[in-house]
């Protein structure tokens, strides 16, 4: 039977705010419990929530950056469970008035444009953290402890409409929806603390069915890999189900990753088991003309915007991906060196491949003060103008890291200007064939792989000054070769 | 309207401890919660309807700007919780 998998994703984004959602307690990120609370954020009676502005800012930069119609007149739902990382039983959400909604955001998959379609984008909180104590195993805890210093964090949920049909695409979704989140500036987007967080709704059905199959809920990816693994062991576990003829239950799994399986979880709950209703607490919320324009005036240079300008300079699309979604300080670095060099891929190169190995090399983070970008650009036109040799060029470049020097007095120091002079080189090429009388009659015979070694006693006596394809056009000249 | 819930059950689930008297006034008064909300079945309403723009309140919502406001201690917080220990609210097990 032929299957089609069809992926929809929940991310949660945690803002950077100063303060909770709420309440103006400080969001913190510290490791001792419990320090910063107040009545709104454990939930305490009388206490009354009030929305932070600058979270319903950052809401609204994101809904217009994911190209969502703002809705002017909304309001928030309590959404209402019952467990103990949650001290009101609801959490402060939004229901049928989001923020936002259908939106699109634009990706790349092998060099091409491809774009995933979001139904909405809504403002919610963060809920407290909470730790079974005990054997260590959930279903055996003795006591559950909680922490309430992310109780109140701003969240803002985006959800995808169910269009996503690999997990390549799924990743590359949560990639560039982080990097916007990034160059929004409206979260740290780390994945590894938890910034930002997503669940994936995956159905398999018949590829000719216009109708979805089951859906199931996988919840616990922390990563990107481990959002790649759950989302192809799903579809196989639902495909093979199916071609069984078992039929698959409604419902949320977890994903395991030591054991790269998904387990079943509990029956999943429909939007009625969380009794919605408008809080009462927050009149309506109206976003005007006035609000959304000004949010409209200070979008930064979106990534899908950067891309473009990326591809202009002469870039395909894949190597414009990767550098918009480089640390913001690396796309400058690029334009600048590539406005002197006018050369995009010697430009990329150096400063994907080069710069940013040596810099792991030496682990340092960023470039120090004298680092000019004019010193990269003049690497790259020493090396093209065979002023210097490729592997110079790298020596170069690492000295300039390191010591506050330029790229000619590096070159001056260490000799690594190339002799470009032919009667200069064929003075020593000379010198070298006088010295190696049995190489050169063995590459007479035949030996051909022996010109590059001879190659290399020319460049070895000239002390690495000479452009070895010069030497190599002299010395096959000399040898008659 | 006989009693169509468990006073006992209630206060348990509230965490609250009544005393019988208590028990007996609560579930009168909860009698007559009950019945008044009963009226509500009687309207006919329409389901169907998307997108209701209903609010309890007219006002529009007021924010408020990012700046940090002094909040509980530590000890305040933790001051009402039944039990705590290395700094953390500690309840029931649960699980999800």
């Amino acid at each position: 039977m032929n299957l089609k998998p069809t992926i929809g994703i929940e991310t949660h984004i945690e803002l950077n705010t100063n303060t909770k959602m709420f309440c103006r307690c400080k969001v913190v990120d510290t490791e001792e419990p419990n320090i910063s609370l107040c009545p709104t954020c454990i939930g305490l009676p009388g206490a009354l929530p009030v929305p932070n502005e600058k979270a319903i800012r950052y809401i609204t930069l994101l809904a217009l950056a994911t190209g969502c119609a703002i809705t002017k007149k909304g309001m928030f739902h309590r959404k209402n469970y019952f467990y103990p990382d949650l001290p009101k039983n609801y959490q402060i959400s939004q229901f049928d008035l989001p923020v936002g909604e259908n939106g699109k955001l634009e990706i790349v998959i092998d060099n091409e444009k491809d774009y995933v379609e979001i139904e909405r984008v809504h403002m919610e909180e963060d809920t407290g953290k909470s730790s079974h104590e005990g054997t260590g195993r959930i279903d055996s805890a003795t006591s559950t402890s909680l922490d309430f210093n992310r109780s109140g964090v701003p969240l803002v949920e985006i959800v995808t409409k169910p269009v996503i049909q690999s997990s390549k695409v799924a990743v590359a979704y949560i990639e560039e929806l982080r990097q916007l989140a990034i160059d929004l500036d409206i979260s740290e987007g780390k994945l590894e603390k938890g910034n930002l967080r997503f669940d994936a709704n995956i159905s398999v059905a018949p590829s000719k069915s216009d109708e979805l199959g089951t859906k199931v809920e996988i919840k616990n990816m922390n990563s990107l890999r481990s959002l790649e693994r759950a989302i192809d062991y799903e579809i196989k576990r639902q495909s093979s189900a199916i071609e069984n003829g078992e039929s698959i239950i409604q419902e949320t799994r977890h994903w395991d990753e030591s054991k790269e399986t998904t387990t079943s979880m509990r029956s999943k709950e429909g939007s009625a088991d969380y009794r919605y209703f408008s809080d009462p607490d927050l009149p309506n919320m109206v976003l005007s003309d006035k609000f959304v324009n000004q949010v409209k005036e200070s979008l930064p240079s979106l990534p899908h915007e950067n891309r473009n300008k990326l591809v202009e300079t002469g870039l395909d699309l894949s190597d414009s991906n990767v550098l918009s979604k480089s640390e913001k300080w690396i796309l400058e670095l690029y334009f600048k060196v590539y406005d002197n060099t006018k050369d995009s891929k010697a430009t990329f190169n150096w400063i994907t491949g080069e710069l940013q190995g040596q810099m792991r090399k030496l682990e340092i983070k960023s470039l120090p003060e004298w680092f000019s970008p004019n010193f990269l650009s003049d690497i790259i036109q020493l090396i093209d103008a065979n002023k210097i040799s490729f592997t110079s060029g790298k020596v170069i470049l690492e000295e300039l890291i390191q010591k506050d020097t330029t790229p000619d007095d590096v070159a001056k120091k260490l000799n690594l200007y190339q002799e470009n002079d032919e009667s200069a080189i064929s003075k020593i090429v000379n010198e070298v064939i006088k010295n190696n009388q049995d190489i050169v009659e063995r590459i007479k015979n035949g030996e051909d792989k022996l010109v590059g070694f001879m190659v290399g006693q020319i460049i070895k006596s000239s002390g690495g000054s000479i452009n070895p394809g010069i030497a190599k056009e002299i010395l096959s000249k000399e040898l008659n070769l | 309207m006989s009693e169509k819930f468990d006073i006992s059950n209630i206060a348990k689930l509230a965490s609250v401890s009544l005393s019988d008297d208590e028990k007996q006034k609560l579930s009168s008064d909860l009698s007559v919660i009950l019945e008044h909300v009963q009226a509500l079945s009687n309207l006919e309403l329409d389901t169907n309807i998307k997108n209701v723009y209903i609010h309890p309140l007219e006002k529009e919502l007021v924010l408020d700007e990012d700046i940090e406001k002094p909040s509980l201690t530590h000890d305040e917080a933790l001051s009402n919780a039944p039990k705590a220990s290395d700094g953390k609210f500690i309840v029931p097990p649960s699980l999800e």
